[in-house]
C-alpha cells in the first residue's frame, strides 16, 4: 500500500475516501441536481455584447428527457451507441449531454474546430451513429459524412432558448453581418423540432428502460484525447469515473463550493474534460449557476460577463488567468464577489498565480489531471494549504507514486513518472487494447509526467517525459526554462524545446512571444544564467509571432519541435 | 457669394445648416445614440474615469489649450497671410470661436466607434461644456485681443444647459435599462450604433448639396483653418497623450474629444450674438466648413484607431 502523506493536509471536513457509490449512473447526479435545485437557473449563455439567456435545473432536465427520447425512440439508437457532440458552450450543449446520458447512449465530444480530417477520424473511430451539431460548423459535413458511419444529424443554433427578440438579432447578425450561417447541404433535424418530436415519444417508463442495467462500469463517453502524442484515441470514462471524480474534487474544494449559492464562469469551452467534469457536472451538482462564454476570444468577450453577474467562482487555465490579468477593465475591477479560481490544463505560472490572488484577494489553486483521469487526479487544497507551483495533493480514495523506469518507488525529492490509481482511472482505450495496456496496469495509470514529490505528499511537476530535453547528458527540464523566462520584463509567452547539436547532443532553444518591449536575446540569457544551471540556459532565443497551442492553450512542445527540424532541413536543402 | 448668404439666412432663421424637420431628425438621432452608449456603460465606468482624474485634465488642457491655439496659429500662418484681405477677419473671428466652444456629442459616438474610453468621453463632454461658460469667452478674448479684434461675446447658459442634460438623460437612461434588462440593455445598444453609422451619411447627404457651391466658392486657406483645426488639434491631443503614457483608450478618446468640437453650438452662439453684424455669413463660415469636414476626418481616424486596437488586442489559443 502507498502511503499517503498527504491525507495529514485535508480540511477537517474533506473525507480521505469517499463514501459507497452514491449514484447508479450520471442520469441518476444529473436528476438528483433538478429535483433539489428545479427553479434554480442551471445555466446562463453570455454573449460577448451582454445578450443572454437562461434554463432552469427543472427546464433542462425536461428537455433533456425529450432529447433523450428522440434519441431512442424516433432515431432508435441503442443503448451503448455512440453520439458525437460538436459544439461551443451554449445552453444547448448541456441539455445535448445530459440527454445522451439519459438516454443510456455514449457521448463523444468533438471540438468544433476540426478539420475535416479530424472529425472523419473521430466519428469513424467512434463509430457514431448521430451527430448534434452547430448549424455555424456544419458546412464541412458533405465532405465527412459518407466516410463515417452518421445516419442523423441533428443541428443547434447558438441563439436556441435566447429571449425571442435577442435570439432573432443574433440570427440576423449571422446571417448577414458575420455570415457565419453556411448553407447546410446534408439532411439535418433543428433541435427543436427534436425536442418536439421527443416530448411526444417519452414516457416515464421508457426513460426508465433506457439506463437499465447502465451502471458504474458502463462507458458514459468518448473523451479523445492523445492529440499531443499522437494518433487521438477515445479514452472511454464510465459513469462511475464521472460521477466519482465529480464528486471527489467537490469534497476538496470543501466549504468554498456552498450548495445553491455559486456563480461559475464557464469560458473553457465544455467538450474539454476539464470543463465537462468541474463546470458541468461539479457546479450542476452542487446548485450553481453556469455562466455559458461560447468563446473567451478576444478576452475582452468576457467583460460583460463580470460586468453584468456576480461571479463567485471562475475555472480557467494559464492562459485565460493571464490573459484577464493583462485586460484593464477586468484589473481595474476586479469581480468584487469572487470567493476562488480553479485552473489546469496546463501549469499554472506562479506569477500569474501571485497576481491573480494580489487583483483579485481571493485564493487560485491547480490542480492535475488527465483526459485518462476524468480528469482530476490532485488538487491543491483552498484553504491556505496550497502551494504554488505544485499540482497539490491526491483527491480522496486517489493513489499517486513516482516511479523509474524500472517501475520501483523513487526516492523522496527525486524525479519519476508519476502514477496513479484510483475510481476516476478510464476503462481504457476505445478499440486500442494494446495502447490500454501500455498506459494503464494494475489499475495504476502511467501519466507520460515525470514529477517530485515533498514530505507532505505534495506533487510538482517537472516535465513531460517525452518533452524532457537531454543536454550533455543532463536532464533539462523546459517548464522550468520556461518558467524563468516568462519572468523576464516583456516576455508574453515562451516555448523551450531541445533541438539537435553535434557537440552536446541537444541543446535548448526559446521562442519567445513578446510585447511591445523586447528584450534583446542576450537580455534574456544573462537573466537565465543567473537563475538557472549552465546547462539549461538557452543557448538560442527566436522571437516568434504566435506559438502554436493546443485547443485549451497549452503550448505545443511537439509542434515546435516540428517547425524547428523543418526549418532546420531546409536550410540545409 | 450667393450661397454664403442663403446659409446665413438660414442659420440666421435656423440657427444651424439644416432646416426644421432634419433638425428634429438629427436630434432623434441623438437621442438614440446617447442611449446606445448608455446602455454600453456601467456606473463603475464613470466611477473610475473620475478615480483616475488626469485622463479629466489632460482632456481639458487639449480642449481649451490645444484647441484655440490650433486655431490661432492656422489663423496666422495661413489665413491671414494667404487670405484676400476683404471680410478675412470675420472668417478668423468664426475659427476662433470655432476652436473654443467646447467638445460635441458627436465626439462620444466616434469615441465608442473607436473602442475608445466612452465613460471618460461622456465625462470629459460634460465637463468641458460646464467651462465652457468660462472658457469659451476667455479664449476668444485672448485670441481675438492678439488679432487685434477686441470682441467679447457670452455663450448662452441655455445652450449649454441643452448639451449636458441632452446628453446625460438618455445616457443615464440608458445605463439604467441595461441595469434591469441586460437583454435590452444590449438591443438598445446595438440600434444606437446602427443609428451612428446612419448618422454619418445622413449628416453629409444633408450637408453637401445644399452647400455645394459654397464648397466651391470657398478660398483654400480657409479649407486648411476648417479642416486643421479639427486635424491638428487631434494630432496634438494624441501626441499629448501619449506623451503622458495614457492608456491609448484614453489616448484615443481625448484625440477625438478635443478634436471634434460642438459645430452646432458654435453656429448657434454666433447666430445668437452676431446677428445683426454685416460679416454673420463670413463669420458661420468656418464653423459651417468644420461642421462637415470634421466627419470625414473623425471616421478616418476611426479607422485608424479601430485598426491599431485590433492589433493591440490580446491574442490568445483558441479556447473554443
Amino acid at each position: 500500500m502507498t502511503a499517503r502523506p498527504w491525507l495529514a493536509h485535508y480540511s477537517s471536513e474533506v473525507p480521505h475516501d469517499l463514501p459507497e457509490f452514491p449514484y447508479q449512473n450520471l442520469a441518476e447526479l444529473i436528476r438528483d441536481g433538478s429535483g433539489t435545485y428545479a427553479k434554480t437557473k442551471a445555466f446562463t449563455q453570455v454573449m460577448a455584447n451582454g445578450m443572454n439567456g437562461s434554463l432552469t435545473y427543472s427546464q433542462v432536465d425536461q428537455y433533456s428527457d425529450k432529447f433523450a427520447a428522440y434519441l431512442r425512440e424516433t432515431l432508435g439508437l441503442k443503448q451503448g451507441d455512440r453520439v458525437a457532440v460538436q459544439m461551443p458552450n451554449c445552453l444547448s450543449y448541456t441539455i445535448v449531454a445530459f440527454g445522451i446520458l439519459k438516454a443510456g447512449l455514449v457521448l463523444v465530444n468533438t471540438n468544433p474546430l476540426y478539420t475535416a480530417t479530424e472529425m472523419i477520424h473521430q466519428f469513424s473511430d467512434s463509430g457514431a451513429k448521430a451527430l448534434v451539431v452547430i448549424d455555424m460548423f456544419a458546412d464541412r459535413l458533405p465532405e465527412v459524412l459518407p466516410k463515417t458511419s452518421i445516419e442523423h444529424v441533428v443541428t443547434v443554433r447558438i441563439s436556441q432558448f435566447l429571449p425571442p427578440m435577442v435570439a432573432g438579432v443574433i440570427r440576423i447578425t449571422q446571417k448577414f453581418w458575420s455570415r457565419t450561417l453556411p448553407k447546410i447541404k446534408v439532411p439535418h433535424t433543428p433541435f427543436m423540432d427534436a425536442l418536439v418530436a421527443g416530448g411526444k415519444a417519452l414516457s416515464k417508463d421508457k426513460l426508465a428502460a433506457y439506463l437499465s442495467g447502465v451502471n458504474r462500469d458502463s462507458v458514459a463517453a468518448l473523451q479523445y484525447t492523445g492529440g499531443t502524442t499522437g494518433v487521438s484515441k477515445g479514452a472511454m470514462l464510465s459513469h462511475g469515473n464521472l460521477v466519482l471524480n465529480t464528486l471527489q474534487l467537490i469534497a476538496m474544494c470543501g466549504d468554498y463550493m456552498r450548495p445553491g449559492k455559486e456563480v461559475v464562469v464557464t469560458a473553457l469551452p465544455l467538450y474539454h474534460i476539464f470543463a465537462f467534469t468541474i463546470n458541468l457536472l461539479g457546479f450542476w451538482h452542487m446548485g450553481a449557476r453556469n455562466l455559458l462564454v461560447p468563446t473567451p476570444r478576444p478576452p475582452s468577450n468576457l467583460r460583460r460577463v463580470f460586468e453584468n453577474y456576480k461571479v463567485t467562482w471562475m475555472t480557467g487555465v494559464n492562459t485565460l488567468f493571464n490573459a484577464l490579468l493583462n485586460e484593464r477593465w477586468f484589473t481595474d475591477s476586479p469581480p468584487k464577489h469572487l470567493r476562488a479560481s480553479a485552473a489546469g490544463g496546463m501549469a499554472l505560472h506562479e506569477s500569474v498565480s501571485e497576481n491573480w490572488r494580489k487583483v483579485t484577494g481571493t485564493p487560485i489553486v491547480e490542480g492535475y489531471g488527465l483526459t485518462e483521469s476524468s480528469p482530476v487526479l490532485t488538487f491543491n487544497p483552498l484553504n491556505g494549504g496550497g502551494k504554488d507551483g505544485t499540482i497539490g495533493i491526491p483527491v480522496p480514495s486517489t493513489l499517486v507514486k513516482l516511479v523509474d523506469e524500472n517501475g520501483s518507488e523513487v526516492p523522496l525529492g527525486e524525479p519519476g513518472e508519476l502514477l496513479a490509481s484510483g475510481p476516476q482511472i478510464m476503462l481504457g482505450y476505445w478499440n486500442r487494447p494494446e495502447e490500454t495496456a501500455a498506459t494503464v496496469s494494475g489499475g495504476w495509470l502511467k501519466t507520460g509526467d515525470i514529477a517530485t514529490a515533498d514530505s507532505d505528499g505534495y506533487f510538482t511537476i517537472v516535465d513531460r517525459k517525452k518533452d524532457m530535453i537531454l543536454v550533455s547528458g543532463f536532464n533539462v527540464y523546459p517548464n522550468e526554462v520556461e518558467e524563468q523566462i516568462a519572468a523576464v520584463a516583456g516576455v508574453l509567452e515562451v516555448g523551450v524545446i531541445g533541438v539537435p547539436d553535434e557537440r552536446s547532443g541537444e541543446k535548448v532553444k526559446a521562442f519567445i512571444v513578446s510585447g511591445a518591449t523586447r528584450p534583446t536575446a542576450a537580455e534574456v540569457i544573462s537573466y537565465c544564467r543567473e537563475h538557472l544551471a549552465a546547462y539549461k540556459v538557452p543557448s538560442l532565443v527566436e522571437y516568434v509571432d504566435e506559438l502554436p497551442k493546443s485547443p485549451i492553450g497549452k503550448i505545443l512542445r511537439r509542434e515546435l519541435r516540428a517547425q524547428e527540424i523543418a526549418s532546420m532541413s531546409n536550410k540545409r536543402g | 457669394m450667393k450661397s454664403l448668404m442663403v446659409l446665413a439666412a438660414e442659420t440666421a432663421n435656423e440657427a444651424t445648416v439644416v432646416n426644421e424637420f432634419e433638425q428634429t431628425l438629427l436630434r432623434v438621432f441623438i437621442l438614440i445614440i446617447m442611449f446606445g452608449l448608455g446602455a454600453g456603460l456601467t456606473v463603475k465606468d464613470f466611477t473610475l474615469a473620475l478615480r483616475r482624474p488626469w485622463g479629466l485634465a489632460v482632456g481639458w488642457v487639449a480642449q481649451f489649450g490645444i484647441m484655440p491655439l490650433t486655431s490661432y496659429v492656422l489663423i496666422v500662418a495661413v489665413l491671414l497671410p494667404f487670405s484676400p484681405p476683404e471680410g478675412v477677419l470675420f472668417i478668423a473671428l468664426g475659427a476662433l470661436i470655432m476652436g473654443s466652444v467646447p467638445a460635441g456629442t458627436t465626439s462620444n459616438l466616434f469615441t465608442y466607434f473607436s473602442k475608445g474610453n466612452v465613460a471618460l468621453s461622456v465625462t470629459m463632454t460634460v465637463n468641458s461644456t460646464l467651462w465652457a461658460f468660462i472658457m469659451t469667452p476667455l479664449a476668444l478674448w485672448a485670441y481675438s485681443n492678439l488679432l487685434g479684434l477686441d470682441e467679447s461675446l457670452s455663450v448662452p447658459p441655455g445652450e449649454l444647459a441643452t448639451v449636458i442634460v441632452g446628453l446625460i438623460i438618455p445616457v443615464g437612461i440608458g445605463m439604467l435599462i441595461r441595469k434591469l434588462s441586460a437583454n435590452i440593455g444590449s438591443l438598445i445598444e446595438l440600434i444606437g450604433s446602427v443609428f451612428g453609422l446612419l448618422f454619418i451619411p445622413f449628416l453629409i447627404a444633408v450637408w453637401v448639396p445644399r452647400n455645394w457651391q459654397l464648397l466651391l466658392d470657398t478660398q483654400w486657406p480657409t479649407y486648411v483653418v476648417a479642416i486643421g483645426i479639427g486635424a491638428v488639434g487631434m494630432a496634438a491631443a494624441y501626441g499629448m497623450s501619449k506623451l503622458l503614457r495614457l492608456h491609448p483608450a484614453n489616448a484615443r478618446t481625448i484625440a477625438l474629444e478635443a478634436g471634434i468640437n460642438n459645430g452646432p453650438l458654435a453656429i448657434a452662439v454666433i447666430v445668437a450674438v452676431y446677428i445683426d453684424s454685416p460679416g454673420l455669413d463670413q463669420i458661420l463660415l468656418v464653423p459651417a466648413l468644420y461642421s462637415l469636414f470634421i466627419v470625414l476626418l473623425s471616421t478616418v481616424v476611426t479607422l485608424i484607431f479601430r485598426r491599431a486596437n485590433l492589433a493591440a488586442e490580446q491574442k490568445i489559443p483558441n479556447l473554443l
